[in-house]
């Protein structure tokens, strides 16, 4: 296929802009010599430091999506709206942030499963989703998705009858895909709040069911 | 559904907004990676108000006469205005001293 995919290869001004090696020496001693002051000073220690760059580094911040399925599940017309343009649907909600991105939303029904992944890179619906889990970029997941969705699943633990057709969307620079789970059984009195509480990232990548609550 | 994260910090948007591809945060090198858990691990810490560093922070950003817009995330220099904007708030909370302490 001699179809366009960039995904998020970096532009070329990137290389171009550069810093040099003397400007990196000149910016790391800078640094270092901040780190080391405020390390001695007892002000910041260096394992606090570590666990930051983790934290963010693997940063879940899944509440936005988690809203935007809550309302889909208890407004009819929003869930019309969220499936037929899911960009200017989910700006509603006050979300947005994506740099002329697409949003498409894709809806799981009893007959139809469906699962989000980027087979090139890690293209990912971050605004809604927040940072990509780590499996989701490695290959892997990447890789097999496409081949074999099933057994995929069923490492994450889900099976699948059967009779279910298995959908797999494959996100790209232009297009970020959130599927919207079923909402779970047991659930009909709960409101939007107590809704968006039970969905997690992982129904809204496509890896995972929302159990019903106990 | 845990988020540790801070949402001030993880969901800054406009001129101050962390860089990002594909939602990933993007460290070109790994003094910035040491400057970003600098700041927000002082932050977490309580030693001073996001909202101030991030005042600092645009300001140092739109004083550039080159990123007078939004900076180019997938370019480097985003994070020397993070260590000029962390500078800059350590003296004012008195954790550094200008003179003394800084490579300038």
């Amino acid at each position: 296929m001699a179809e366009k995919h960039q995904h998020d290869a970096p532009p070329s001004p990137y290389l171009e802009k550069r810093r040099t090696a003397a400007e990196t020496e000149a910016l790391e001693e800078r640094v270092r010599r901040l780190e080391n002051l405020l390390t001695e000073k007892g002000i910041v220690s260096k394992k606090t430091l570590d666990r930051v760059v983790s934290i963010y580094e693997n940063d879940l911040g899944p509440l936005n999506g988690a809203k935007v399925v809550a309302r889909a599940w208890v407004d009819e017309a929003y869930r019309q709206r969220l499936l037929a343009d899911a960009t200017k649907a989910i700006k509603e909600l006050g979300f947005g942030g994506l740099q002329g991105e697409h949003m498409v939303v894709v809806e799981n029904t009893a007959t139809v499963h469906n699962i989000v992944a980027c087979t090139l890179c890690s293209c990912y619906p971050w605004p809604v989703l927040g940072l990509p889990p780590t499996w989701y970029k490695n290959p892997p997941y990447r890789s097999r998705i496409a081949i074999d969705p099933r057994g995929v699943l069923v490492e994450f633990g889900l099976e699948l009858d059967d009779s279910i057709e298995v959908r797999v969307w494959d996100s790209s620079a232009e297009i970020r895909y959130l599927v919207l789970p079923e909402r779970p059984q047991g659930t009909e009195g709960f409101s939007e709040e107590e809704l968006t509480a039970l969905v997690t990232r992982d129904s809204m990548i496509g890896v995972a069911r929302i159990n019903s609550p106990s | 559904m845990d988020r540790i994260a801070r949402a001030e910090v993880a969901d800054m948007e406009g001129v101050g907004a962390l860089p990002r591809r594909s939602g990933e945060l993007i460290f070109h090198d790994q003094w910035e990676c040491r400057a970003f858990a600098l700041g927000v691990a002082l932050h977490e810490q309580g030693e001073f108000i996001w909202d101030d560093f991030r005042q600092h922070l645009i300001a140092s950003i739109s004083a550039d006469d080159k990123t007078s817009e939004i900076l180019d995330p997938s370019g480097p220099g985003y994070y020397e205005h993070w260590l000029a904007a962390l500078e800059k708030m350590l003296i004012e909370k008195g954790l550094i001293t200008s003179s003394k302490d800084l490579v300038l």
